[in-house]
């Protein structure tokens, strides 16, 4: 059927066609997200080469504290949160159960993980534990959040189920650092209250805590801890978020659901029995710790196989980065058996082995990957939040117009030549050689706040042509 | 202004201008576009994504739901965003293939 027609200029952008209910939220969430954990990451990597002794040094001091919190809650939590109130309700077609819980979040959060940094700089406890209980209200909104979220999911599959496991990780990390910070104060005033009143309550309460925290020894809790929140929360999501992310980016298609579903099973496996046996250095804390590689190792197995069948030939930077991010799994495991085997003795080199497991951990894997995600994440909320509107209308970039690639490019390898660096200075205890190391990753970090800018102007200023309408030439279905 | 008719040739051409940004490339050359019904001055367009989840689902869908009430005969657009059968790269034209840097 035909009729006669003319082809106009292009109206004016309507408002969005009735029927249309996107799974995103507004833009504005995750982009305050996005930007809170960039100015985090710059002032934490800015810290490292103001104070390289930190990597150089045993971990167990205030100063590495206080910073692998800004890098744990302020860079990476910002980060992972704000990509979940975007992406789970896209990969999971349903839609956020609310974005006004979702904004007080980030209030709590805010509050919650900078009052931290601080108190654990300043070595104030009492503090951390008042500020880290406002950070847990902020938790707590988002896991009763994305939990509901859940709930909508049409489909549940393995990405559905790490999103799940990783909420409960999150849940107990959270208990276990208030726990540890509860052990470290002291309830002097708790005896002149009675414990029939409600602060008297309280107190008396933190007090039994911080009596029964006292049985466990204090490296091994934060061990625990740190674990419950490196593997179980980002390294899960890691691993989750992958099964969408790399066959969607690279044309594929996931080869082996079961192999996909072991590598889920065996993380929340091993790592359920690696915190207590990190906590109570348990000599079946190696055992534990081979039944996490196993479950990385299907991931690993499943990536490369989606990988190989993939259509698309080129790789961009940004999956590049999330690769190699990956690829770091491998040392790092390594290193996770060398560092589980019985009776190690705490010498130097294994203080060092430990200090280069965090950094690997936290810089290498996790945050390189964060960091591939981010030049995928920011241009879509970006180019979501100026152009989608007039899709359709007018000619609009794509999302590797609205920044440059070869800043990229020279931001992948700034990055990488910085990780091997750093290791390596950070295992030759090396102050000078972490500095000049950390000097690297700063100077990629600025090729990527250059980016992040030249993507963000296109908030302000959108660059949008008329469409160059060709003639009807035909063409077939 | 020239005058054209309302068909599947000029439709699959107006769709050419709506594109997949991840991708950079038209869904028509994508092969996203399963089928095309035009009901007087209303097209329905049935079509589906590259994947499902598909960040840019609301994009595309209303990008193409745009383009066709630019036309000046089509008082109505419809969009059916279907998934079976499922998308894959042997649907793309040749066009699309060379520009997104395809495995044959």
């Amino acid at each position: 059927m035909s009729a006669a027609v003319k082809s106009a200029p292009p109206r004016a952008t309507s408002p969005r066609p009735a029927g249309f209910s996107p799974h995103a939220p507004s833009v504005t969430l995750p982009l305050r997200f996005m930007v809170t954990g960039l100015l985090a990451l710059i002032t934490g990597v800015g810290l490292l080469v103001l104070r390289p002794a930190m990597l150089a040094t045993y971990h167990y001091n205030q100063y590495v504290i206080a910073t692998t919190h800004l890098f744990v809650l302020g860079w990476i939590c910002t980060i992972v949160m704000g990509a979940m109130y975007q992406l789970v309700p896209v990969a999971l077609e349903t839609k956020l159960y609310s974005e006004k819980l979702a904004a007080w979040q980030f209030a709590f959060h805010l509050v919650g993980f900078s009052g931290m940094v601080w108190m654990f700089w300043t070595w104030n406890m009492k503090q951390v534990g008042h500020f880290g209980s406002v950070l847990t209200v902020g938790v707590g909104l988002f896991v009763y959040n994305i939990a509901r979220t859940l709930l909508r999911v049409p489909r549940w599959n393995v990405i559905a189920t790490s999103v799940a496991s990783a909420l409960v990780w999150l849940t107990l990390a959270v208990c276990a650092g208030l726990t540890i910070a509860i052990g470290k104060c002291t309830y002097d005033t708790a005896d002149a209250l009675a414990p029939g009143t409600l602060f008297g309550a309280v107190l008396h309460g933190l007090k039994s805590v911080a009596k029964f925290t006292a049985r466990f020894d204090q490296i091994g809790a934060m061990h625990a801890h740190a674990h419950l929140g490196a593997v179980g929360v980002f390294t899960m999501l890691i691993v989750g978020i992958s099964y969408k992310l790399v066959p969607m980016f690279t044309l594929s298609d996931i080869q082996s659901r079961g192999r996909a579903a072991a590598s889920v099973f065996l993380l929340n496996a091993g790592l359920l029995g690696s915190f207590v046996t990190i906590l109570l250095r348990h000599p079946f804390k190696l055992a534990f710790a081979l039944i996490v590689v196993a479950g990385l190792a299907c991931y690993g197995f499943e990536i490369v196989a989606i990988l190989r069948v993939r259509k698309r030939r080129s790789v961009d930077w940004g999956l590049k980065s999330f690769l190699t991010a990956i690829t770091f799994l491998a040392p790092l495991s390594v290193l996770a058996l060398v560092l589980s085997w019985p009776g190690l003795p705490l010498t130097t080199l294994t203080g060092r082995l430990e200090n280069l497991y965090g950094f690997l951990g936290l810089a290498g894997v996790i945050s390189f990957a964060i960091i591939g995600m981010f030049y995928k994440i920011i241009p879509f909320l970006v180019w979501y939040g100026s152009y989608s509107t007039h899709i359709g209308l007018r000619k609009v970039p794509s999302l590797a117009d609205l920044y440059s690639p070869g800043l990229q490019a020279a931001g992948y390898w700034f990055y990488l030549a910085g990780l091997v660096a750093t290791s390596t200075a950070i295992l030759l205890g090396n102050a000078a050689g972490v500095a000049l190391a950390c000097a690297l990753l700063a100077l990629s970090l600025a090729t990527l706040g250059l980016n992040v800018a030249k993507i963000l102007s296109h908030l302000v200023r959108p660059r949008i042509d008329a469409l160059n309408l060709r003639p009807a030439s035909g063409g077939s279905l | 202004m020239e005058t054209t008719q309302l068909d599947e040739p000029l439709v699959l051409e107006t769709l050419r201008q709506v594109v997949d940004a991840e991708i950079d490339c038209n869904i028509v050359d994508l092969g996203l576009i399963y089928g095309i019904r035009i009901d007087g001055r209303k097209v329905t367009v049935q079509m589906t994504l590259t994947t499902q989840g598909c960040p840019m689902h609301e994009s595309i869908a209303w990008g193409v739901k745009n383009a066709l009430r630019n036309l000046e005969a089509v008082e109505d657009a419809e969009v059916e965003v279907v998934w079976d059968p499922p998308w894959s790269p042997a649907m793309m034209t040749d066009e699309g293939r060379a520009r997104v840097g395809l495995r044959s």
